[in-house]
């Protein structure tokens, strides 16, 4: 065995090297659910990450409950204030959409945002390194979430779904530098597109790009997810402009986003199928 | 044996890897443990085992995070190979030589992936690069570096100690 190797050293080093390109090239741009050897891993890793970061968080949580009691009060007591005033503002919300059902009927157009069928899910594993930000989530085909499904939590959009396996998928939020998220500025209807910037990543921020340089895109405009993506549904919040700069070129200009949604300590998200859109009448 | 052990200790690292220490991270930056255990592997043990560890962690990286197969496993694959070359010349018990293997190592697993972002997306800022990733990474990959390579010498120690009684060889 040890011969054999020292004899064909180079010869087997090649051919691994030329196996694994090959494979990479036909494997390549696929965005399809995981293959029979992916899902077999997937399920020898996920259950144990899923308890790693259960005992995580289960000392998180003990740790937090030995936090001094008065502090606890207090969180309570805002708390408290705060449902009250969301209670309200939810009545208030129930109204209008009382009111926008009967006018969207009398007006016969379709619900610019419907419910969509929603499953939660937790975030199990991340990306280890400062490139990319993918990550594990703990739910896969046999909870029917599939490629090319998106990723929400309360407040915005997280990102979308790149692979699944019978147990587990596989994400990308929207600021890794691969991800890029038609979008729009709700206020004046500007289009670009959002991406993600390893140089931006850390500090949570996103850049969206090809505004036009006459856009009346100021700072504080919500960004939301525009009508051009066959992934993304329309009318999903993204986040706000924070800065905006014009382009070396001078004919376009890009802005610094900030995500609604704090993508740096997330645990539990909601996947949701654009597809029952199309279902629902 | 040998390979029942080092198949679970490479999981092992995966699973913690992705999970508890992305919470001793500082700033974003955390050392690439799965690349210091195949360097130390392939220092201890040749390049031909060390190719082996290096294959298996880089599948690892690729079906659970990369977009396309392969990239990680050629990385892991290449890196693992060239240091395993140089394992005949040095003494396995000085921790100098794997302190500099690894940190060279994680310089250029660092580096190829600036230069696919940069071939790839044109999105190079080679300054952001040098001083936020690749001096903060070195530092830190060369002092946990330390540990782990003591805890694999010993168990190459005690893996080898048993195979010896196994095949009688003295």
């Amino acid at each position: 065995m040890i011969q054999f190797w020292e004899e064909h050293k180079k010869k087997i080093i090649a051919i691994v090297a030329i196996a694994i390109v090959a494979i990479a090239l036909f494997a390549g741009g696929k965005n399809l659910n995981a293959s029979a050897l992916e899902s077999v891993i997937g399920f020898v890793v996920t259950p144990f990450q899923d308890l790693t970061t259960g005992i995580e968080s289960w000392v998180d949580s003990t740790a937090d409950s030995a936090k001094d009691k008065t502090s606890l009060l207090e969180e309570n007591a805002q708390l408290k204030e705060d449902l009250a005033k969301l209670q309200d503002e939810n009545k208030r919300l129930e109204q209008y959409e009382n009111e926008n059902e009967t006018l969207s009927s009398l007006l016969k157009i379709s619900q610019k945002y419907p419910d969509y069928k929603s499953t939660g899910t937790k975030i199990i594993a991340k990306n280890p390194g400062v490139w990319y930000n993918t990550f594990t989530i703990n739910k896969g085909t046999d909870d029917a979430v599939s490629a090319n499904m998106i990723l929400i939590a309360p407040g915005g959009i997280v990102g979308k779904i790149l692979e699944s396996g019978a147990t587990y998928s596989k994400a990308q939020s929207i600021l890794d530098s691969r991800s890029a998220v038609p979008a729009m500025s709700i206020r004046t209807g500007d289009l670009g597109v959002v991406k993600g910037d390893y140089t931006l990543m850390n500090d949570g921020l996103c850049k969206m790009e090809y505004i036009d340089g006459e856009a009346q895109v100021a700072v504080g405009d919500e960004i939301v997810t525009s009508q051009l993506s066959d992934v993304y549904p329309e009318g999903l919040s993204i986040g706000k402009v924070t800065k905006i700069e014009t382009d070396t070129n001078g004919l376009t200009k890009y802005a610094i986003i900030e995500p609604f949604v704090d993508l740096k300590h997330l645990d539990t998200l909601l996947v949701i199928d654009k597809n029952t859109l199309e279902e629902a009448p | 044996m040998r390979i029942i052990v080092t198949t679970v200790l490479v999981l092992i690292n995966f699973i913690l890897q992705t999970t508890l220490f992305q919470h001793l991270a500082i700033q974003s930056i955390f050392p690439n443990t799965a690349l210091i255990i195949a360097v130390s592997y392939a220092l201890l043990r040749g390049s031909k085992e060390g190719c082996i560890v290096g294959i298996l962690t880089g599948l690892l990286f690729d079906v659970f995070f990369g977009t396309a197969m392969g990239y990680y496993t050629l990385l892991f694959f290449a890196i693992s190979y060239f240091t395993g070359r140089s394992q005949k010349n040095f003494y396995r018990e000085n921790y100098l030589l794997p302190i500099i293997f690894c940190t060279m190592a994680a310089g250029m697993y660092e580096t190829f992936q600036f230069i696919t972002e940069l071939i790839l997306r044109k999105d190079g800022n080679i300054l952001f690069f040098i001083i936020k990733i690749l001096i903060p990474t070195i530092v830190y990959t060369a002092v946990v570096t330390v540990p782990i390579y003591r805890v694999l010498f010993g168990l190459n120690e005690w893996l080898e100690l048993k195979e010896k009684y196994k095949y009688r060889l003295f």
